[in-house]
């Protein structure tokens, strides 16, 4: 929180910093817990509880942390046309978690974006920062496994499947 | 602070203008498109391996990244002038890391200009705008926004200076602010940002009254998903908005001007942030602007991640540190906008346009596109369209023209569907719509908006109960929320579609749902919520045999609805020993038969997430999607008799 | 704002044929109002500036106009206004099924019963809890009875505005403010953390304008 406070003096006090004094809590604290809130409401001076109903307005701030691995998928018009709802399906299920949690081991979160503007590069995800175009449900397993996620067919039932696929 | 006088600026783009000469015309240059969009493309893969391969070879080569030049289909861009060669310069793509060394050897160390990799040649119009003669869209595009997009280095005042950049308000500052609105006023100039009010009418009542301070907002907060002009146009030419607002702030009286753009563009925040800083220096914006009494300063405010926004009244609000939630006009920000004051609120291009009209006058202006729809439009064109990318065209050019000369038609032989216009509270308009002049009042006729410009094309394996489901999805989480129809009855128009793509509901409920449409676009607080009805609306009124088929049939016709349909492999069609649908299946919804090597789809396990029909080898194209589900079980009697 | 001029202009206009005089910038509900014309009305506050309008209950038209929210639209000199225009009654009723199919239906041992104004008006319209329409999914909120004077049921919230308007024209620092948006838009604390905890100093202001039982004192409070 100190730092925190040191971060408030570079902003002037008043309600018309408010977004940008959270939008930069949020960039040093990775998400916006309550006592946050709490100071840089008494900082620009309104109430705690309409900094959090400025908050909650806004997809940006999020209110528990992120995981190691952030995952944002894209359902913008043009990633929705060319299939983007069965990205995300294909993150919900892999990562076991909707859009929005954190895995439990808090190695993992999910989310979603109405556009990233990438139109052109439909469907997108949003990865750790980067941009991974033209998404397949295919890809998302091979880029889960690549960044070390055991896939859930390899480690449910390898055995079991192994044996009913080739009945010799 | 220094701060220069007019004197300077003329010998700053003298300057700018002999260094880029000389740049044009002796040195080699490759230009590498690095937008957002050219970066998910791997932009910057390419510029690094052309950095090291360039200081590899030792070669005199100038690397300058650019911009979006709106030919997205083909990115990563790169464009080489090598004026030794005695060839024009030539626009490449895509180019990935992997050309670059063909292109290093072949254009920059010799003369061969690897002609399978090309584009096209580079030419140019009479006032500078690059061009693709090889490309047909080109006869038919007219860029006056998208001009200097993905030739000049944004990141470089001297490229804008050098192409005339500032002149404009340097003459402008000369004249009478009355003049400029009246300038303004012979255009014809109608508001880019979707609802296309006249933008002289919006001027002059903010210039008539009398308060003090005034204020500018450039309203830069692209929340349509599918539009991606404005990002665009402030990630390429950042300057000629900057200007374009600077001549808009002369003509009101105004002294603060903010650029509202979204927590989703960081590069567009970055370019911003770089240009307003080079515009200070050079005495374009600040205090005294060139020499002149006139102060005017522009503000960077990064939006939070809220569609609503982009209304002017919940602008307002999120720029005063609100929740963004729109307000009843009247009164119009022009008379009570920003903290009280009176506020001219405009999109990107909008500005850029002004920068246009007062460089080359209003009469000019109003000359291009239609009587009551001057000028060009910009749209981002995505979706099932072979030529993805930006297009900018006079108004009053045909839906098939953009469509089709422009964007190359649909691909893989599909048939055309649907073309959605005007981002989520657009309208989703038919075949029979394609001979429509695009024009503010053709559109709105049609049951769409002109928007701020994202047209997304649909075609038959796109389902519109579903598409209808989606956006107004999107409309109900991002609808502000405040009043009893936006709140309450989108998301009732919600829960309907939802059962509709479900097959469930009956046919009085299509009435509920048009009804309710009609109602919420009528008795909304806000625009935006009201048109929240047009993508429900345009459906049901261009595609209700689909709506039906849902309804009454259970059976999505563009098989899309996951309810409504079920995976099939065909045995004749299956080639048994492949496997590839059994291996990737997540779910292990596919079997293979131990006797036949036949595969079957589990239905109960099967989460419809498509995979097996993508990795099917299209020599054997085994796996289908068959509506209604029970359709299937027909089928499988039918192979297994 | 606006400074009190010491003679204020009106203006003539008509409402339902009655000729009516009203102030100048008086919005179109309360000059019909003051003469005895009905126009239904919940979130309307005469004070407020820039009017709440979120109800959309008080919709009216107006000749060469189409519909307005009567609330937001200031009398001009020869407006024509139809408070029974069928689009507007329409629509008047359209906002408040709208309202009544999201509003739990627990009148019988309400806190209110008997004096709730969202009732009474729902009665006056002849509007029903619509069967048709699909029902409003929302998850019951626990109700928060930890302040010692009132009782905030965020079960039975309209959404009209009211309460935070009124909390922040007068006493400022308000306990409570609406978060999120679209459908998921509602009331509650700082965290939804107990309003006991809060700063609220229970004057009551919100309780005496709530409309329905979000916000009531406990009894014998």
């Amino acid at each position: 929180m100190e730092e925190l406070q040191e971060l408030l003096k570079t902003y002037p006090a008043n309600r018309h910093s408010l977004l940008r004094i959270l939008q930069a809590a949020q960039r040093q604290m990775g998400y916006l817990p309550g006592e946050a809130l709490r100071e840089v409401a008494s900082y620009v001076g309104v109430s705690p509880a309409e900094v959090y109903g400025v908050a909650t307005f806004y997809n940006q701030f999020r209110f528990i942390p992120y995981g190691t691995h952030h995952t944002v998928v894209c359902l913008g018009t043009a990633c929705h046309a060319m299939g983007g709802q069965l990205i995300l399906d294909a993150f919900e299920r892999e990562l076991d978690i909707k859009a929005g949690e954190i895995t439990p081991d808090h190695e993992w979160s999910l989310d979603r974006v109405g556009c990233i503007g990438c139109c052109t590069k439909a469907p997108v995800v949003v990865m750790n920062d980067a941009i991974n175009a033209k998404m397949t449900p295919f890809k998302v397993e091979e880029v889960l496994a690549g960044l070390g996620l055991q896939l859930k067919r390899s480690t449910d039932s390898e055995g079991e499947e192994a044996g009913e696929r080739e009945p010799q | 602070m220094k701060k220069q006088v007019k004197g300077n600026l003329n010998d700053l783009r003298q300057g700018a203008h002999n260094t880029w000469e000389e740049l044009e015309t002796s040195a080699l240059t490759v230009r590498i498109g690095t937008p957002t969009c050219g970066r998910a493309a791997g932009s910057l893969d390419t510029l690094q391996t052309f950095r090291e391969r360039i200081a590899k070879e030792g070669a005199e080569a100038h690397l300058i990244e650019v911009g979006c030049m709106g030919l997205c289909f083909a990115e990563p861009l790169v464009m080489i002038n090598n004026p030794e060669s005695g060839l024009p310069p030539i626009l490449y793509g895509p180019i990935t890391y992997e050309h670059v060394q063909r292109l290093v050897e072949g254009f920059v160390l010799g003369d061969d200009p690897c002609l399978e990799l090309a584009l096209g040649t580079v030419e140019f119009k009479e006032d500078g705008t690059p061009y693709i003669p090889e490309m047909p869209r080109f006869e038919i595009e007219e860029r006056l926004i998208l001009r200097n997009c993905g030739y000049i280095d944004p990141l470089n005042i001297e490229h804008y200076l050098a192409r005339g950049g500032y002149l404009t308000l340097q003459q402008v500052l000369q004249t009478e602010p009355e003049k400029v609105v009246s300038e303004v006023e012979q255009a014809r100039l109608r508001g880019r940002g979707g609802a296309g009010f006249p933008t002289a009418t919006k001027w002059k009542l903010c210039r008539q009254m009398e308060k003090e301070p005034k204020y500018i907002i450039c309203n830069a907060d692209e929340g349509d998903p599918g539009a991606f002009m404005d990002r665009v146009v402030l990630e390429s030419d950042p300057h000629s908005v900057i200007e374009g607002m600077v001549i808009a702030a002369h003509a009101i009286g105004a002294s603060r001007g903010f650029v509202y753009t979204r927590a989703e563009y960081p590069l567009v925040m970055e370019r911003l942030k770089v240009a307003l800083a080079q515009a200070r220096e050079i005495g374009v914006l600040g205090d005294a602007i060139l020499g002149s009494g006139f102060n005017f300063d522009i503000e960077l405010v990064g939006g939070a991640g809220a569609f609503a926004c982009g209304e002017e009244t919940a602008m307002i609000a999120s720029i005063e540190g609100q929740r963004g939630m729109p307000r009843p006009r009247p009164p119009y920000p022009a008379v009570y906008g920003l903290f009280g004051e009176p506020t001219v609120v405009d999109n990107v291009k909008t500005f850029a346009l002004v920068q246009r009209i007062l460089e080359q006058g209003g009469e000019w202006f109003s000359r291009i596109g239609t009587p009551n729809s001057t000028g060009t439009a910009v749209f981002a064109l995505a979706g099932r369209v072979e030529q993805i990318g930006l297009v900018e065209v006079p108004m009053g050019t045909t839906l098939r023209e953009v469509i089709y000369d422009v964007g190359g038609g649909i691909p893989e032989g599909r048939q055309f569907k649907a073309v959605q216009i005007g981002g989520p509270a657009g309208g989703c308009l038919s075949e029979s719509s394609l001979d429509l002049p695009v024009d503010y009042d053709s559109l709105k006729e049609a049951g769409a908006i002109m928007g701020s410009g994202g047209m997304v094309v649909l075609d038959e394996s796109n389902c519109m109960v579903e598409t209808a489901r989606f956006f107004v999805d999107f409309l109900a989480r991002e609808c502000c929320g405040k009043c009893t129809m936006g709140r309450l009855g989108v998301k009732q128009m919600l829960l309907i579609l939802a059962d509709f793509v479900k097959g469930e509901g009956d046919e009085e409920d299509l009435d509920l749902l048009e009804k309710l449409a009609e109602d919420i676009g009528q008795g909304c607080l806000c625009h935006l919520g009201g048109s929240a009805a047009n993508p429900v609306l345009t459906t049901l009124r261009y595609f209700r045999d689909e709506y039906e088929a849902h309804v009454k049939e259970k059976r999505c016709p563009a098989l899309v609805c996951k309810e409504l349909i079920t995976y099939y492999v065909v045995p004749e069609k299956c080639e048994r020993a492949c496997d590839h649908c059994v291996l990737t299946c997540p779910t292990e919804a596919i079997v293979t038969d131990e006797r036949t090597r036949l595969k079957k789809v589990l239905q109960d396990k099967c989460v419809k997430c498509g995979t097996c029909l993508d990795v099917c080898p299209p020599e054997y194209s085994a796996v289908i999607k068959v509506s209604p589900p029970e359709k299937v079980k027909e089928l499988e009697e039918a192979a297994g008799g | 704002m606006a400074e009190p001029v010491t003679e204020k202009a009106t203006v003539e206009l008509t409402i339902d044929g009655k000729r009516v005089r009203a102030e100048q910038g008086e919005k179109i509900l309360w000059a019909a109002l003051a003469e005895g014309i009905a126009i239904p009305h919940l979130c309307a506050i005469k004070e407020a500036e820039p009017p709440l309008g979120t109800c959309r209950l008080c919709l009216v038209e107006v000749e060469g106009q189409g519909v307005v929210a009567s609330c937001v639209e200031s009398v001009r000199e020869g407006m024509v206004v139809h408070t029974d225009g069928e689009r507007a009654v329409a629509l008047r009723r359209r906002a408040m099924e709208l309202l009544l199919a999201d509003h739990p239906l627990e009148c019988k041992d309400c806190p209110k019963k008997g004096k709730c104004d969202f009732l009474q008006l729902s009665i006056a319209m002849k509007v029903k809890r619509p069967k048709n329409y699909r029902p409003f999914p929302r998850e019951e909120l626990p109700v928060d009875a930890s302040h010692p004077r009132i009782i905030f049921d965020p079960n039975k919230c309209i959404r009209c505005g009211r309460c935070v308007w009124v909390c922040k024209e007068r006493v400022g620092e308000v306990p409570f403010d609406f978060i999120q948006k679209g459908y998921e838009m509602r009331l509650t604390t700082f965290m939804d953390k107990p309003l006991g905890e809060s700063d609220c100093t229970g004057c009551g202001e919100c309780v005496e304008v709530c409309p329905v039982a979000a916000l009531c004192f406990k009894e014998g409070g």
